[in-house]
């Protein structure tokens, strides 16, 4: 057993690991994510998780829900820190994962991972009581600083595989297709919506289904940016029926962690930020990480100060235009674990229940299938793939099928009372 | 008694010298203004005030050899006319939220019916300030158009209910209440007694019941705590409930005693019993430490030590409540008083004013950085002024914040190297034709904006952003 194996086993019994070893992981760690690029191409099948804020017993809860690593593709969207008692645990682990199992799991960042606010959230309080010194605080804020911005879920199929052990599920209805089903902890399907299968002779994408050849990857940035109909940043599609590529009607799908920006109008202008360093209080790369959405029109200030708010048509325009079926973000809690907004445009994804031991909510992760015609299956690159320049968008782009799995905080009776730790200062 | 020390309490105002009321506005700007309140007089009336509610509620030595303690359910609290006044005030504002019940729509977690319970008390302020407080009180002035003494009243009351605009509620709005009540006394609007007399009538039977409804908002409003640092602070929302409960349970002292810095009542309970569900239950019920960790218990779920790590630590005290007592003071004064986040809300008048204290020391050099937060080197205590002010007050500890070359601490009172500038990078980012909906109420604390803008926040758009969301702490 590695090394690393051995970190991975006791940080999944929630130990903490010697800092010598949490230096050496760090360093490791930014050693490969230095080598990804702003947003990470990330295939289907995919789960996509919300914020955990430092919630280890509820993160084992998620893969109990979910799968294990590396069996389950995850990737995370950020605030792994901050708020609950075991934003070290969580994050060390999830960054084991990461150095172990590099392609099966992605981390995104979010605006936790910063230096200033796990300064005020309470992270940096957690890495002085729980290893006494800030040391450990400092390396894992050189890890946030090199953590991708964002990535693109390419080739989920637009239609889910019904839940076998459903009780609840009525036959679909001829000619329609499940779009998206909700799952309890226990597997049991508890909501299902279906969509008309949409099969014009004329849809080519639609046609396009059968033929997927592996894209090449390293393809250079102007053949990819060929002029096209139905392309999009992502998917890869360059639909001009030359061969090269294609891939399902579904649209990639954006995954960052707070929102849209003013400045940023397409993903490959999130390629472009210099993003290593401390998140800014301002700017493109403030705006993904701190905006929301919200049930305004166009641009709106946001009462976090920082980042926006941003409405319904923004985030259409943006899909439009970069081929995007779907923006999936976290930040925001929201009460159901899932939150679909601007006709499926944008879901929040919240992955702590029962938030700060006191919201009552429960929790989700997103699951998306793999496009069954083989569209899309296309390795995992280093963000210089897919690049387009203000490519249109074919606007039949569907959105992919949805699968939530909703569960509720861990059981608590398994955990001990430890010794108490001195106190601070003040008391003394 | 005439041997005995000095206790030290806020002055009141000489009704012979024409004073002049100031409406009252924020003067914390940046980071550094913190360093500058510290030297302020309001700063040492805020601290005195503190001071003198807290060492009333510490037991008295009774003549007969016996012990009488200030519990909540105590017959020996005698409540004057004007505590009473406020009580009714408390309970007017309670009946508000049978107007204004939560909103059933769809919600994050904050209910935006909140909003329009501050909207509420906001619309009748001067009307309840009028019942409860007497008219040649409210009515003071210094000329026929300026400030009155309801004006800044006023203001520290409406700062008092947690952000509308946000649908929080912090140690910053509890500050301001503070306030308030010193804003009476500093007017005479509480009667003279004897030592401690009105002030623990003040604690038990104002500051109580202000908790009590505080505690009532959160739980009807799902309020947020108002800047928080997740489980590794002392409590989600208040700060004022740990001194004065920790003060009920020290040792029993004369009026010429110091006060205790260690110890604890005879037959006390034990502090690790907050971690005992049965024992808080008990014990909540004439105690204000208990209480709180009470409402703890009330809206969290999981393990105590888990979710109030820092209660929990302080449990483990063997040198008794006096010495618990003793750290909450110390660590107000650090954590609460000297953060930028928290007392950037605070509006300056004449009751509590910006001007320099002339006794304070120089503001500290913001070269002493290298840790600790920023914190006045001297508190006023109540007792030996001058031998509190030659203890030094804490500084780093466990609060000691990244060295120098990392960002600053947020809340930390200086600006440190390395600090994200502040000013705009010239980029267009802000559309300059929003709308600016905002009105601010005048509350305290709360995590704050963005130093860069010069508008205060909007106020969010209709379904509410009112979740339990993280706000960017270099915001103002």
């Amino acid at each position: 057993m590695s090394d690393l194996d051995r970190a991975i086993e006791q940080l999944r019994a929630c130990r903490l690991i010697p800092e010598s070893q949490v230096r050496e992981l760090c360093y490791k760690a930014r050693e490969l994510l230095i080598e990804e690029g702003n947003v990470v191409s990330v295939d289907a099948p995919v789960t996509i998780c919300g914020d955990i804020h430092g919630q280890f017993h509820d993160l084992m809860e998620l893969f109990r829900v979910g799968g294990d690593v590396p069996d389950t593709n995850y990737l995370f969207m950020g605030d792994f820190v901050d708020r609950g008692f075991y934003s070290l645990e969580s994050f060390l682990l999830l960054l084991c994962l990461k150095v172990r199992y590099p392609d099966r799991i992605t981390l995104i960042r979010g605006n936790h991972e910063s230096r200033q606010i796990t300064t005020v959230y309470g992270f940096y309080d957690e890495c002085i009581r729980k290893y006494g010194s800030a040391n450990v605080w400092r390396y894992c804020c050189e890890v946030f600083d090199y953590l991708a911005l964002g990535a693109i879920v390419l080739g989920a199929s637009s239609e889910l595989e019904p839940t076998s052990n459903t009780a609840l599920s009525s036959m679909p209805i001829d000619d329609s297709e499940l779009e998206t089903e909700v799952l309890n902890s226990r597997g049991e399907v508890t909501m299902s919506t279906y969509r008309a299968r949409q099969r014009s002779s004329s849809d080519a994408s639609t046609d396009s289904r059968n033929i997927s050849p592996p894209r090449d990857i390293s393809a250079a940035p102007g053949q990819a940016a060929a002029p096209s109909r139905s392309g999009a940043p992502g998917t890869g599609a360059s639909g001009d029926g030359n061969g090269s590529a294609a891939t399902s009607r579904t649209g990639a799908v954006l995954c960052v962690h707070g929102g849209l920006s003013p400045l940023i109008d397409s993903v490959d202008k999130i390629r472009l930020i210099d993003r290593k360093q401390e998140v800014p209080h301002e700017g493109a790369m403030c705006d993904l990480l701190w905006s929301d959405p919200d049930e305004i029109e166009g641009w709106g200030l946001s009462p976090r100060g920082a980042g926006f708010l941003f409405g319904g048509d923004i985030v259409k325009q943006f899909n439009h235009l970069n081929g995007l079926s779907l923006v999936a973000r976290a930040h925001q809690l929201v009460m159901e674990g899932y939150k679909e907004m601007f006709d499926g445009g944008i879901v929040t994804v919240w992955s702590a229940p029962n938030y700060c031991y006191r919201c009552g909510n429960v929790a989700a992760i997103l699951e998306l299938g793999e496009d069954a015609s083989g569209g899309g299956t296309v390795a995992r690159s280093n963000g210089e793939y897919g690049r387009s320049n203000g490519i249109v968008a074919d606007n039949r782009v569907v959105s992919p099928g949805r699968r939530y799995r909703v569960f509720e905080a861990a059981a608590q009776d398994t955990r001990g009372m430890p010794a108490k730790k001195p106190v601070a200062d003040y008391f003394l | 008694m005439a041997n005995g020390p000095v206790i030290r309490v806020l002055s009141t105002l000489d009704s012979s010298v024409l004073h002049t009321f100031i409406e009252p506005s924020k003067k914390i700007h940046e980071s550094q203004d913190v360093s500058t309140f510290l030297t302020s007089k309001a700063y040492i009336d805020i601290m005195t005030w503190v001071l003198q509610l807290n060492r009333s509620m510490f037991p008295l030595k009774v003549a007969d050899g016996t012990t009488q303690t200030w519990t909540l359910n105590s017959d020996a609290i005698q409540y004057s006319a004007q505590v009473r006044q406020l009580q009714r005030l408390l309970s007017k504002l309670e009946d508000i939220i049978q107007e204004v019940p939560p909103d059933t729509g769809p919600r994050r977690f904050g209910n935006i019916s909140f909003r329009r319970w501050t909207e509420v008390v906001e619309s009748r302020a001067s009307d309840l300030l009028k019942e409860c407080l007497p008219a040649n009180l409210l009515n003071m002035c210094s000329s026929d158009e300026g400030a009155t003494a309801e004006t800044e009243l006023k203001s520290y009351f409406l700062g008092s209910w947690g952000s509308g605009q946000r649908l929080d509620y912090g140690t910053g709005h509890e500050l301001s209440f503070l306030a308030f009540l010193g804003g009476i006394w500093r007017l005479n609007g509480f009667p003279k007694s004897g030592p401690g007399v009105e002030e623990r009538a003040i604690v038990v039977g104002v500051i109580h019941p202000y908790l009590e409804l505080v505690r009532l908002l959160i739980k009807t409003y799902n309020l947020e705590p108002a800047g928080s640092h997740g489980v590794w602070g002392l409590d989600d929302h208040s700060f004022a409930p740990y001194i004065f409960g920790s003060a009920q349970l020290s040792p029993a002292i004369n009026d010429n005693d110091l006060t205790p810095e260690e110890g604890s009542l005879l037959n006390a309970p034990d502090p690790g019993g907050v971690a005992n569900a049965k024992i808080v239950e008990r014990e909540r019920q004439t105690n204000l430490y208990f209480s709180a960790v009470g409402f703890i218990y009330d809206v969290k779920r999981g393990p105590f030590w888990e979710h109030s790590p820092m209660l929990f630590d302080i449990s483990g005290i063997r040198a008794g409540w006096g010495k618990i007592n003793k750290g909450m003071i110390k660590m107000y004064n650090a954590e609460v008083l000297s953060k930028f986040p928290v007392v950037q809300h605070f509006p300056f008048g004449s009751l509590f004013s910006w001007d320099r204290d002339p006794n304070a020391p120089l503001p500290t050099s913001t070269v002493h950085t290298t840790s600790g937060p920023q914190a006045r080197p001297v508190a006023p205590d109540s007792g030996h002024p001058s031998v509190a002010a030659a203890r030094p007050m804490p500084g780093a500890g466990t609060q000691a914040l990244p060295p120098m070359g990392s960002t600053a601490a947020p809340w930390a009172g200086v600006r440190r190297e390395g600090v994200p500038s502040s000013t705009p990078s010239g980029t267009t980012r802000v559309p300059s034709a929003l709308p600016d909906t905002s009105r601010m109420p005048p509350g305290p604390m709360a995590p704050t904006r963005a130093p860069w803008s010069a508008q205060p926040p909007p106020s969010p758009s209709q379904d509410g952003n009112a979740d339990v969301h993280t706000k960017a702490p270099w915001a103002k």
